[in-house]
């Protein structure tokens, strides 16, 4: 084989590689890179979306756009509340593309890149690697730390994304669109609730450590410092997998004596909190924030000192709440267990639909058009679920971050377990707290 | 004084389970040598066969609670035979892997079976308590000491007085003499894992009373680890001493360690089994009640 020969063939392997690349960079639905468009010949794009229509596309003559999803959806700690989050925002989706999708123009599959997190960091920054380069946006991303892990990728990618916690530092970071109030917030509404209908002198925090129940702590404390309330400390406690029982929690709950115990654990471990008080004789209220809750616990041996003790704070009001949102929610969803993992995941969808409308209206559906659209973003249309202003992401965070919060009542009777008591209301601490970073650390 | 009564209480009725869960544990490890990551995923079965018999076809607690024992032991029966069995004379690090994997298996089916809600069982002790002097103690904790002395009282005439027994027993000290004896050592592996899983079911039905179960009860069984090691990873007595001592000394952690310690923070009591557990294997590395390996090189 002479020199000759041998050049000819590199030559021919640079050509195929070259028409390899020139091929590759065609598919939109990979990188883009180029402005595609519409038809319209006025939308541009780039990272996950495509002018072909989606799999089992309900309009065959959209183009699509991929959403993906991090969730807790099998070993970890809130799988039994990140399954039906994860079900109501693919319902949620599919009514967004049966009612002709974004602007007319994109379905949106928010099924095909469903990634289980397990809620854990280092898992999840794993898989939203794995899906990063074929999705446009995170329709949800479980846990306040696997999100914080992987919070600098989504700010470099240009990825924005709907988080599954409520954790105060949301508020202050532009690519993640929340919703409802924080546990920070939330605990300072319960406590100004708790003064006007109990009449308290003494507060307790009992829950978790970091971005849940410290963060609720947190509001808790400048709840009391603002009120004059004696502030009998944040004890914390763990899940009965890794504590064993609350016994600690009991005890430190029957020393204080409070009469107000803001607690923020998981139901199993309130049940026996307050269960295992009111046994032994405590007689003081508690308010828990909303993932405290579940209905079981109406079942428990515990019944009966959650009827008479214990109240429900919540970002937004539960399952059979009737709003045009909870209604479309429920007829989405179909014949299931009512759980407020649905309402949630229904409710955390809005900012995302209003974001790409908004950026498809610009004609800029790139990461970088979303990411702007989101920024601009002043109101979404919750469909009652929240108010409007809820929605309100372009400006300061102490000018935008929503403080209204809802508080309900355990009964029986009710699908998800609890009756709202006070609907949305931002009591006097809440309204005057000067947010300007989170009230807690997550961790 | 009443404070530390009350602690011991519930130091002792929580180191019942974790006996009986390193009960679990040790029996297959005396048999096969395999430390058997599996019990988890069968507490947590046996706890919602518990729910399942009781509450969704309505059955006598008691009766749940006995069918749900024998659903445990079938499926440890079934383990040892389709996964563990074709596994023998591989290196048991292999066969410990298995059962790690079967514990995700078992765990991710339970969960889906609890399904979203927290799962009660309606126990007959709930949360009500009885006062013994100044100290308050509840019902359940005194239920989980009976069940745990009936069982170590059950396991020690039927290791020291029945033929299987015994055949255990020559098993666990010694395989091939065994073999050689004409005891079915096949036998005695599928027993290990059928009493192994009936205890984890009995075990499963007292994680749930008070609260009930969701899809993370399982994990509390990894509390009996520390316990397993602690009393010696071979020995039956060993096992319920370290689970005791897990208990009590977590029981005294949760009531004085934020008190008098406070310096070490909030949750310490999390980490107590684990710092008895070095202390006590830096005197005795085969736990307290373990046996000496002696490798002649």
């Amino acid at each position: 084989m002479n020199q000759r020969d041998n050049s000819a063939r590199w030559l021919l392997v640079a050509l195929v590689c070259v028409l390899a690349l020139v091929a590759a960079s065609c598919d939109g639905r990979d990188d883009g890179g180029d402005n595609g468009d519409d038809g319209d010949g006025e939308i541009a794009t780039d990272v996950g979306v495509t002018e072909e229509p989606c799999a089992d596309a309900v309009n065959e003559d959209n183009g699509c756009i991929y959403l993906g999803t991090l969730s807790d959806l099998t070993i970890g700690p809130f799988a039994a509340l990140a399954v039906p989050i994860t079900d109501a925002q693919a319902a949620f989706w599919n009514k967004v593309n049966e009612e002709g999708g974004i602007g007319g123009a994109y379905d949106v599959d928010a099924t095909t890149f469903v990634e289980d997190n397990e809620y854990n960091p280092e898992v999840h920054v794993q898989k939203y690697q794995e899906i990063e380069p074929e999705i446009l946006a995170l329709a949800q991303t479980l846990g306040t730390p696997p999100t914080l892990a992987a919070l600098d990728f989504y700010i470099d990618d240009e990825i924005v994304g709907a988080p599954a916690s409520w954790w105060s530092g949301w508020e202050l970071e532009d690519n993640i669109l929340e919703s409802g109030t924080n546990y920070c917030l939330e605990s300072m509404n319960a406590i100004d609730y708790a003064i006007g209908e109990f009449g308290v002198e003494t507060v307790q925090a009992v829950g978790y450590p970091g971005d849940y129940g410290g963060d609720a702590a947190a509001g808790a404390e400048i709840a009391a410092e603002v009120n004059d309330l004696e502030f009998l400390g944040a004890v914390e406690t763990a899940p009965n997998a890794v504590a064993g029982s609350q016994e600690a929690a009991i005890g430190a709950v029957l020393r204080a004596e409070p009469d107000l115990v803001i607690i923020t654990t998981g139901p199993a471990e309130m049940a026996e909190i307050v269960g295992g008080t009111a046994a032994q004789g405590f007689e003081g209220r508690y308010i828990g924030t909303s993932p405290t809750w579940n209905k079981g616990v109406l079942e428990s041996p515990a019944a009966p000192a959650i009827e008479a003790l214990y109240l429900q704070s919540g970002p937004w009001a539960p399952f059979d709440t009737d709003t045009p949102g909870h209604e479309a929610m429920r007829a989405a969803v179909g014949d299931v267990d009512p759980n407020d993992g649905y309402t949630s995941g229904w409710a955390w969808s809005y900012p995302l639909k209003a974001v790409l409308e908004a950026a498809y209206e610009n004609g800029d559906l790139t990461r970088a058009g979303v990411v702007q659209a989101a920024g601009e973003l002043e109101s979404v249309d919750y469909e009652g679920m929240l108010p409007e202003e809820a929605g309100h992401f372009a400006g300061e965070p102490n000018d935008t971050v929503f403080r209204g919060a809802v508080i309900s009542r355990p009964d029986a009777a009710a699908p998800s377990g609890v009756t709202v008591v006070e609907d949305f209301f931002t009591g006097p601490t809440a309204e005057g707290y000067e947010f300007t970073e989170p009230c807690a650390a997550a961790g | 004084m009443t404070r530390l009564l009350q602690s011991l209480a519930a130091g002792v009725g929580q180191g019942s389970i974790y006996a009986l869960l390193a009960l679990a544990f040790v029996i297959i490890y005396k048999s096969m040598r395999v430390v058997n990551f599996a019990v988890p995923g069968m507490m947590i079965l046996g706890a919602y066969m518990v729910v399942y018999f009781g509450n969704v076809l309505g059955i006598n607690f008691w009766i749940a609670l006995l069918l749900a024992i024998l659903v445990g032991a079938v499926v440890a029966f079934l383990i040892e035979r389709l996964a563990i069995r074709p596994m023998i004379g591989k290196p048991v690090f292999a066969i410990a892997i298995i059962t790690l994997g079967i514990d995700v298996l078992l765990r991710v089916v339970t969960s889906d079976l609890i399904g979203t809600n927290i799962r009660n069982i309606r126990d007959p002790w709930g949360l009500k308590t009885f006062n013994l002097g100044d100290v308050v103690i509840q019902h359940r904790r005194v239920a989980m000491v009976v069940a745990a002395a009936l069982v170590c009282g059950l396991l020690f005439l039927f290791f020291r007085y029945s033929r299987i027994g015994l055949a255990m027993r020559a098993t666990a000290f010694d395989q091939e003499a065994a073999l050689t004896l004409g005891i079915s050592v096949g036998t005695v592996f599928a027993l290990s894992w059928v009493i192994a899983g009936g205890l984890s079911a009995l075990a499963g039905m007292f994680v749930a009373t008070g609260s009930g179960i969701d899809q993370q009860s399982a994990f509390v069984a990894l509390k009996a680890l520390p316990a397993v090691i602690l009393g010696g990873i071979d020995s039956i007595p060993g096992a319920v001493v370290g689970a005791l001592t897990v208990g009590i000394f977590e029981g005294l952690s949760n009531t004085y360690q934020i008190q008098y310690l406070p310096f070490l923070g909030q949750n310490f009591a999390q980490v107590v089994p684990y710092v008895i557990l070095f202390i006590v294997l830096l005197v005795r590395p085969y736990g307290l009640f373990g046996t000496p390996e002696i490798e002649r090189v």
